[in-house]
């Protein structure tokens, strides 16, 4: 497939409905149909409905198992190429300490990949180590986490052109999305 | 005249008085053309002068006596033999004597009776004419001029709408009125035609004027109907307590006074006939008389001033007033009118009488029943 | 020519109407040729015997209908030649007797309308009496065919001349009293023919007839639109005149096909603002229709026009909007009522159809009175009352509307709040069946869900699930046999996510709240526990870090917590009790990170009984291998971010999940299990350490030990490779870690040995994989020694 720019919708830890009710309507918006050709998702999907609606979006959907999914078919890992890059999907919550770089890295390096997405800190996080990227959608419903009682919704949007990445990251601060925008080039 | 190819003759010219004021009128002749004529009325005098010219001037015309009548008379055609005058005045213009020029008579029949209006019709005519004759041993000179007599007549003191509930029992009851029972002859006959009870199907409705002229008497009684005119006034079939506007202009038809026993020799009488027709063709009809008359044209001279507003006598039908809801509607037993009688069927145009779910009814005179008897 | 039609084929009707028309043709010709050359008289003539065509009985309405066209078009040239004479003066005496002479009637009153409309327009004085003539004439044809087109002809004619002003200087010019009268009479006359002709000719020709009628009708309507086109109709003038001449005809005509089209006609034809004014009237005959109309719909139009019209004035700048003194719901409901009583034959769902759009109006028009629309609620419950219904079946007529009735409330008012203001919306609901019941709990749950509406009190919560019940429990009327499984998760997770709507900023409140959706969630049955309980225990320990934070405002916050926690254990014990493991596992692992972030007295102790109902739910209830795996890692990462227990309580579990860990069946998840629980050692934190990682590289060791001699003994080369490669990493890890038990002796006797091994393997993907794996490693270290200032750590001796 040639691609020569390729949206990436990476999200996860939605939670619904153990911890929420729903996405937020100001996300809900802005997520509309037919713009985005892939999706990442870091997993706790916990039920069908969320992953038909990730399926409304786009139709290539991949997810990984979060702690409270229940759908077994979901795989822990999984490895996914856009372009040129190699990208790991992992939930997080089997990674002791949770979210911890140095713990990540071993998966990164387990996988061969790019970048790799992890979740379950409920914390947007992006950054480059060793040349890789890492990022951390965060949880799209700002879904309770005990750790953490400040939790921000989030998601990304990964815009991937030949050998870079340009990530946005939304999130819902207060009543305002605010997007933010993260560079990252493969050498 | 020469009847034997010599003598002297002469030709003789009635030039009556005042013809440039008078008016003239129209008249069918016996043989269907139309011929004009001075008219007069009743009483007014007629004179005027008699010229008589000489053929051969300068030769003398020997004669027994010059006279003039006024002759109102009637003819019969069947009895051609027998005119039967009715009025004959006689004036004499000349003594016997010799005319020996051209000369001229004036005559004058003072305020004379002219009691008829004349008339042409199918087996009797009534006339008025002057005759002036040259009184001679072999043979008269004759001269007739014939003038028109129209019979005015005066508003009629009673003058009674036609109001009648007929019909045929069980299948048809309507209520017809006419606004009058006399009309002139430039009247407008406004009527209605109310539906009490309708089970036949109806196809169209009509009003025949129907002039009947009877002469004679006896068992020498003749009688002649015409359509005078055949008028559409419904199309299609009615239901129960539709009120139709009857509206039938008279001026445009050719039309004369009722006359009743002319002189004992004849009579003309008008009748509006109401003819229903049903989709089998069948024709139901219900005859009434109408009297005529003739109104002085003074009048008529009015309405005719305003010739842009055309005449709309008031109609009968429409506004509540005059609207009869069919369930409030009641005969008034003490109205002579108000009685229902039969409808006659037309059997001269039926032709599937073995067909007939109406009961035939044979002759106006049946009986009458009363409006007791027919209430719904 | 017969009477009755014959109504032939289409090329029957063709061939008389092309017929008729080329006489039609020739006719006018002459006819213009004679006023060419002011022969009026015979033109006349021509005119009458092209007219004389509309006679006819044998052309469908459609053909007529052409012809009529036709001919009509042609009597424009008479009108325009006579008016042109007229305006020139000369005018001919008696024309509009003259006409009169014509001796058949449908031609005659043709002539007479096209004559009496010159004279109306060069003398206006003649107007009045004119206008009366001629619509009184018209009652001469009473073929109900012919007559339509003749009086429309009339109305078509007098469209531009009838009077329309209150007080005319010359009273003979007419006032629009009489403009009222003329199309009243014609509308009544012309209604009677239409009506009339349903009950001619044969009655199999009925479905024929009917279609013709439909055709025709517009032709009536005419007059309606004639009589609201006239601009001096004032509301007092439409009230007193215009309304009720219409509505006697109506009622009288007693014909359904004509009063279901004519009313509809009225409320569409005149201003929304006269409809206000004059709904008795209007409702009243509504009530004294005949059986066969549809009222029902004629209702539900009056009340869309108004309600739309007193939405339009409401945007409106200075619009009147609906005046204060028109009580519009009340005469409407009033009126419904009525009606609903005279016609006893109405079916149940069209009575309710009645309510819906009785409704719809209070939303509209009222949209603050929710006691009218329960109102109407009430009226409706009494009407099944009445008619002793106490179950209304799903998915019959009258279901489906009664769920029209139930949606609207909850569509307008999008708040379930408002919608349990209600008094009487839950007895109606009774009513359903249990699939009408659970549908329309889903309908409201839905509604709540994508409105975002927050049930506040504990009193609202206990009323909204009441109402809800057909989804949260087993009903006594449920049918027997299992439910789609889908369609049941979709409505339980539909609940589950209405649980977080379930929520009060009082957190006393708030916790009488969770208690009550899980006295009524609780019973639901094992199916759906799992759906409904989770997310109050989640909401439960939200609550409890609400009350942490409140700490310095509640004195007694620590026992709300304790309190709090004992409800959430509850809570997760029911789930243990639906024979559910996994689940309750997780639960209990949420718990206790959550008590630990909270010192409230006592909370070690609830976090231990936390973790130790995770273990005894891992050693009891979890059998699957993978899922053991799983589950022990997950004990692990928990533990990891605990710190709360005292080394006397943090030691036993650490072990304990050591040793779990090593009892894994398999042998490379004993491996991998001991290689994450080496963490606990590390960063692990508790009372002793005061928060700071123990860092016990001793005991980290031996884990990793442990962990390569169980990869030892892993028969599979492969596996034990990649296991292998795994722990190299764990090795690097903690190296870099600084934990001082790990060499570079150790990392070097592991490369060597995956170097030996790694050749051995089979070449396929997994090996691949493995490889990629070493090598990133490899490249990992070989990163590090390149720049091993920056990380103030060596790796002298390592062997690349």
């Amino acid at each position: 497939m040639f691609n020569l720019f390729q949206l990436v919708l990476v999200l996860g830890d939605l939670h619904i409905p153990h911890r929420c009710s729903s996405l937020p309507a100001k996300f809900k918006k802005l997520l509309v149909p037919g713009r985005i050709q892939h999706i990442l998702c870091t997993g706790n999907l916990c039920t069908k409905e969320s992953y038909d609606y990730l399926k409304t979006l786009a139709s290539d959907v991949h997810v990984v198992r979060g702690d409270f999914d229940e759908n077994l078919n979901y795989p822990e890992q999984k490895v996914v190429t856009v372009g040129q890059f190699r990208i790991g999907l992992c939930h997080g919550h089997q990674v002791v300490p949770w979210g911890e770089p140095d713990s990540l890295a071993l998966i990164q390096r387990q996988l061969d990949v790019d970048i790799l997405i992890s979740g379950h800190t409920h914390k947007f996080e992006a950054y480059e180590q060793e040349n890789k990227f890492y990022i951390n959608p965060g949880s799209a419903t700002g879904a309770y986490n005990p750790l953490d009682t400040s939790i921000i919704p989030s998601f990304v949007l990964m815009d991937i052109q030949s050998s870079t990445v340009v990530t946005y990251v939304y999130q819902l601060v207060g009543d305002e999305v605010k997007v933010e925008r993260i560079e990252y080039k493969k050498s | 005249m020469s009847f034997f190819g010599f003598g002297q003759s002469a030709d003789i010219e009635i030039v009556l008085d005042g013809t440039e004021n008078r008016k003239m009128a129209e008249i069918k002749s016996e043989d269907g053309k139309k011929e004009r004529h001075f008219l007069y009325y009743d009483g007014e005098t007629v004179s005027g002068k008699v010229n008589v010219t000489l053929k051969k001037p300068g030769s003398k015309l020997e004669h027994q006596g010059i006279k003039i009548e006024f002759v109102g008379q009637i003819e019969l055609y069947y009895d051609r033999g027998n005119h039967h005058e009715f009025t004959s005045l006689v004036k004499e213009l000349a003594r016997p004597g010799e005319l020996m020029q051209n000369t001229l008579y004036a005559f004058e029949f003072l305020n004379v009776e002219k009691p008829f209006e004349s008339y042409t019709g199918s087996n009797v005519r009534l006339r008025y004419f002057l005759r002036v004759t040259i009184v001679r041993r072999l043979s008269d000179v004759v001269k007739e001029e014939d003038i028109i007599v129209h019979t005015l007549s005066s508003y009629p003191d009673m003058n009674n709408s036609i109001k009648m509930e007929v019909g045929i029992e069980d299948c048809l009851h309507i209520e017809f009125e006419y606004n009058k029972s006399k009309y002139h002859l430039k009247d407008v006959i406004v009527g209605k035609i109310y539906f009490l009870l309708v089970r036949i199907k109806i196809k169209n409705m009509e009003i025949a004027i129907i002039k009947r002229e009877t002469t004679g008497s006896g068992p020498n009684t003749f009688t002649e109907n015409e359509t005078i005119a055949k008028y559409e006034i419904m199309d299609g079939a009615p239901v129960r307590g539709e009120s139709i506007p009857i509206r039938v202009f008279l001026a445009g038809y050719d039309l004369t006074p009722s006359m009743r026993d002319i002189n004992k020799k004849f009579s003309v009488r008008y009748y509006l006939n109401l003819v229903l027709m049903d989709d089998e063709d069948r024709r139901y009809f219900k005859q009434q008389e109408i009297t005529l008359w003739r109104k002085g044209e003074k009048t008529r001279k009015n309405l005719q001033t305003s010739a842009t507003s055309p005449q709309l006598p008031p109609l009968m039908t429409g506004g509540t007033e005059s609207f009869i809801p069919a369930q409030n509607h009641t005969s008034d037993p003490k109205n002579p009118t108000g009685t229902i009688e039969d409808m006659k069927r037309d059997m001269d145009e039926e032709e599937h009488s073995s067909n007939l779910t109406v009961p035939a009814v044979g002759d106006a005179s049946s009986t009458n029943l009363t409006a007791d008897g027919m209430d719904e | 020519m017969p009477m009755t039609p014959q109504l032939s084929p289409v090329e029957d009707q063709e061939k008389l109407l092309g017929e008729a028309l080329g006489v039609v043709k020739t006719q006018a010709l002459q006819m213009k040729m004679c006023l060419d050359r002011s022969k009026l008289m015979d033109g006349l003539k021509h005119a009458s015997t092209m007219l004389g065509e509309l006679r006819t009985s044998l052309l469908s309405p459609k053909s007529y209908y052409e012809l009529y066209m036709a001919i009509t078009d042609e009597l424009r040239h008479l009108e325009l030649y006579l008016f042109d004479e007229f305006q020139k003066g000369r005018k001919v005496a008696d024309l509009y007797e003259l006409v009169q002479y014509a001796g058949n009637i449908v031609p005659r009153l043709y002539l007479l309308i096209t004559v009496g409309l010159v004279y109306i327009k060069t003398n206006t004085c003649l107007k009045r009496n004119l206008l009366k003539d001629m619509v009184e004439m018209c009652r001469g044809v009473q073929h109900p065919l012919r007559g339509l087109f003749l009086r429309n002809y009339l109305l078509q004619c007098t469209r531009n001349v009838l009077p329309d002003v209150a007080e005319p200087e010359d009273e003979s010019e007419g006032s629009v009293k009489d403009s009222i009268d003329f199309v009243l009479m014609n509308f009544a006359e012309m209604n009677k023919l239409w009506v009339r002709m349903q009950h001619q000719g044969h009655s199999r020709d009925r479905e024929r007839r009917e279609r013709e009628r439909e055709e025709l009708r517009i032709l009536v309507g005419t007059n309606l639109v004639r009589l609201s086109q006239l601009e001096t109709v004032n509301l007092d003038k439409y009230k007193k005149l215009v309304l009720p001449g219409i509505l006697e005809q109506v009622v009288s005509c007693r014909d359904a096909i004509a009063q279901e089209y004519l009313m509809e006609c009225i409320i569409q034809v005149f201003p929304d603002e006269f409809h206000l004014q004059t709904l008795h009237a209007f409702l009243k005959s509504c009530a004294e229709l005949q059986t066969g109309v549809n009222v029902k719909n004629i209702i539900i139009s009056l009340i869309d026009r108004l309600a739309t019209f007193s939405q339009r004035a409401d945007s409106a700048v200075g619009s009147a909007g609906i005046p204060s003194d028109v009580r519009l719901f009340d005469v409407f409901s009033d009126q419904v009522a009525t009606i609903i009583q005279s016609r006893q034959d109405m079916p149940p769902e069209d009575i309710v159809s009645l309510q819906v759009s009785l409704v719809n109006l209070a939303h509209k028009c009222y949209p603050d009175r929710v006691d009218y629309v329960d109102k109407v609620l009430l009226t409706t419950v009494q009407i099944f009352q009445k008619m002793n219904v106490d179950r209304i079946e799903y998915n019959t007529a009258v279901s489906r509307e009664l769920t029209r009735l139930m949606r609207i409330p909850v569509d307008n008012y999008n708040n379930l709040l408002t919608v349990l203001q209600l008094q009487h919306y839950g007895p109606l609901l009774d009513l359903f069946d249990y699939h009408g019941r659970k549908n329309l709990a889903a309908y409201l749950v839905t509604n709540a869900l994508e409105n975002e509406t927050l049930v506040p009190t504990q009193e609202q919560v206990d009323a909204v699930l009441t109402m809800l019940s057909p989804l949260i429990q087993d009903q006594s009327d449920q049918p027997p046999g299992e439910e789609d499984p889908e369609d049941f998760a979709e409505e339980q997770s539909l609940l589950g996510r209405f649980i977080h709507h379930l929520r009060s900023d009082i957190p006393d409140q708030q916790y009488l709240i969770l208690s009550t959706a899980r006295k009524h969630f609780g019973a639901g049955g094992n199916q759906r526990i799992k759906y409904t309980l989770p997310p109050i225990v989640f909401q439960a320990y939200q609550l409890a870090f609400k009350y942490r934070t409140l700490s310095n405002e509640d004195e007694v916050w620590e026992k709300k917590c304790q309190k709090i926690f004992q409800f959430c254990h509850q809570t997760i014990t029911a789930l243990i009790k639906a024979e559910l493991a996994e689940l309750p596992l997780r639960l209990f692992l949420q718990g206790a990170i959550a008590v630990a972030r909270m010192e409230f007295e006592n909370h070690e102790t609830v976090a231990y009984e936390f973790m130790s109902q995770a273990f005894s739910l891992y050693e009891d209830e979890i059998s699957d291998s993978k899922a053991q795996l799983a589950a022990i890692t997950l004990i692990v990462a928990t533990f990891e971010q605990m710190s709360c227990f005292s080394e006397e309580n943090h030691e036993p579990l650490r072990t304990q999940c050591a040793l779990a860990a090593s009892k894994l069946l398999k042998k490379p998840d004993q491996c991998r299990g001991v290689a994450t629980c080496s963490h606990l050692f590390w960063s692990g934190k508790n009372v002793a350490t005061k928060g700071q990682e123990m860092h016990e590289g001793k005991r980290v060791l031996e884990c990793l030990k442990k962990g390569v001699r169980i990869g030892n003994q892993c028969m599979d080369p492969s596996v034990q490779v990649q296991l292998f490669v795994e722990l190299l990493n764990h090795y690097i890890y903690f190296y870099e870690k600084d934990n001082n038990q790990v060499t570079v002796q150790m990392l070097n006797q592991l490369i060597s040995k995956i170097r030996e091994e790694l050749p051995n393997l089979e070449a396929n993907e997994e090996t691949e994989q493995i490889n990629k794996h070493f090598t990133n490693t490899l490249e990992h270290l070989r990163n590090r020694l390149e720049s091993p200032e920056s990380e103030g750590l060596s790796y002298d001796g390592l062997i690349l």
